[in-house]
């Protein structure tokens, strides 16, 4: 589902993505953590072109992300990718149903009644159904980020890529969140997860992958990576986790 | 004093509302309302085109929009306006009306003052909603229209209202091109009477005072509305046609 083909990413001189390498397949689930700094965020972005690559490639669904396109084809691209930011980034003018509506409608054409049924729908599958008619500025951030992630599914999309997404919440809001997403998980979205969250990783994940420096330095199923880590910065990062 | 400002005001208040009309070209103060509102009508889009192009990468676009704003504000309105009315007939070689000399000029001035307001509240919002929008699948003009500018031009709204007000004022300048307005018909009254200077300039005042305060006081309420509806102060729940129904379970 998506290919990462050498991708070399630098912000100047500094090199923010070495030589990746690697895949994610339909219905995986795939969570990338590692140390700050360790270019996992700008890995996830450049999915779906909020970040640029200079060299190297990027296939999703086949299509190559950063190849010379018009803006309306990346745009539907972009629309097929659902995205989920770790400061959740709802529109604070619309309400909670609006916020999930609007995008079907001006983006992909849908008729307003149908949007809106659908996305009640969406809102309800999440849990805040009885929330539809309130503004991001009465949600609690659990809640907020919860319609962030209906947002992105009004759009139908085949995977879904979470920056960080419990990070901003208290730990009385992660649960209802990741919740959510092994929800989506088990009715077999495709999913690459940057998260901090390493129970989330050892129940959900297909594969976890390690970064530090700009690289994926260790590939593996959770159960070995959690036991066995291979990488001695992997080891390293683990051991500090448990403290 | 007061009995002078009323009588003054009882003689020539017909000069005042509407200038020479149907003697001349409409003027006094239906002038300066008709000039204020197409001028804000027409400074307002213009800003928010200039913004764009000011916040955009290519460099047709970046440049003269740029280059305007530097003019508009680095040049004293009166300047641009005496530059307008005298080289634009010699230009296009017509002569125009000084209303319109006024309008355009007033326009210009005003949407590139208005457009560094609306620039600073599109930059203010911060690259999450922008983001967003783009992760959405929104193109950049539509992800301004439905997301970005609600926000940054509400939140603006406290300079934006500034700048009309500006505006307003700003008519008055139109006394130099002979544009019959406000102040032209208050000049007009004092040269007559030339004893009472204050009471005339005093009732100019007043009325430019109504004016403006009129236009704070709907901004104040249209903000407040707003504010109200995003907090949520207002009832948070759905029209009933819209809430999830809950279904009968049948034996």
């Amino acid at each position: 589902m998506i290919r990462f083909s050498n991708v070399n990413k630098n912000y100047g001189s500094f090199q923010a993505l070495v030589d990746i390498n690697a895949d994610v397949a339909r219905s995986e689930v795939v969570v990338v953590c590692g140390p700050s700094g360790s270019g996992k965020s700008t890995l996830i972005r450049t999915v779906n072109r909020l970040e640029e690559i200079q060299s190297g490639s990027i296939l999703f669904d086949g299509q190559d992300v950063h190849a010379k396109m018009r803006s309306k084809e990346l745009n539907h691209l972009r629309s097929r990718i659902g995205f989920v930011f770790q400061s959740f980034n709802l529109f604070p003018h619309l309400s909670a149903l609006e916020n999930v509506a609007l995008s079907p409608v001006t983006v992909n054409g849908v008729k307003r009644e149908v949007a809106r049924e659908k996305a009640l729908q969406l809102l309800d599958r999440v849990g805040l159904a009885a929330k539809a008619g309130s503004y991001p500025g009465q949600l609690s951030g659990g809640q907020q980020q919860r319609v962030a992630i209906a947002r992105a599914l009004a759009m139908e999309p085949p995977a879904m890529l979470f920056d960080e997404p419990t990070s901003a919440l208290d730990p009385e809001m992660v649960g209802e969140v990741l919740a959510v997403m092994k929800a989506l998980a088990a009715d077999g979205m495709t999913m690459m997860c940057v998260t901090h969250e390493m129970g989330f990783a050892r129940e959900v994940a297909d594969r976890v992958w390690f970064m530090d420096g700009g690289r994926i330095l260790e590939e593996a199923d959770p159960e070995s990576f959690f036991s066995r880590p291979q990488h001695p910065r992997a080891q390293r990062f683990l051991s500090d986790l448990r403290h | 004093m007061l009995w002078d400002i009323l009588s003054i005001i009882q003689d020539n208040w017909l000069l005042l509302l509407i200038g020479q009309y149907p003697n001349g070209p409409l003027g006094g103060f239906a002038a300066t309302l008709i000039l204020s509102v197409l001028s804000i009508a027409l400074a307002f889009p213009l800003s928010v085109l200039l913004a764009l192009a000011r916040m955009s990468r290519s460099p047709f676009l970046l440049w003269p929009s740029t280059a305007l704003v530097y003019i508009a504000r680095g040049v004293p309105l009166l300047m641009l306006i005496l530059w307008v009315y005298f080289m634009v007939p010699v230009l296009i070689g017509a002569n125009i009306p000084g209303f319109v000399t006024m309008l355009v000029t007033l326009v210009i001035y005003e949407a590139a003052f208005l457009s560094e307001v609306v620039r600073a509240g599109i930059m203010a919002l911060g690259r999450g909603q922008m983001d967003a929008a783009r992760a959405l699948g929104h193109s950049y003009l539509g992800a301004m229209w439905y997301i970005i500018l609600p926000q940054a031009l509400y939140n603006m709204m406290p300079s934006i209202l500034s700048q009309f007000v500006s505006t307003i004022k700003e008519t008055t300048l139109g006394y130099v091109i002979n544009v019959p307005e406000l102040t032209f018909a208050a000049n007009q009254i004092n040269n007559q009477l030339l004893t009472k200077p204050f009471q005339v300039f005093f009732i100019l005042a007043l009325v430019y005072y109504l004016v403006c305060w009129t236009l704070s006081h709907a901004a104040t309420v249209l903000e407040r509305r707003i504010a109200r509806k995003r907090a949520g102060t207002t009832s948070g729940t759905l029209p009933v046609e819209l809430q999830p129904q809950t279904l009968t379970v049948e034996p």
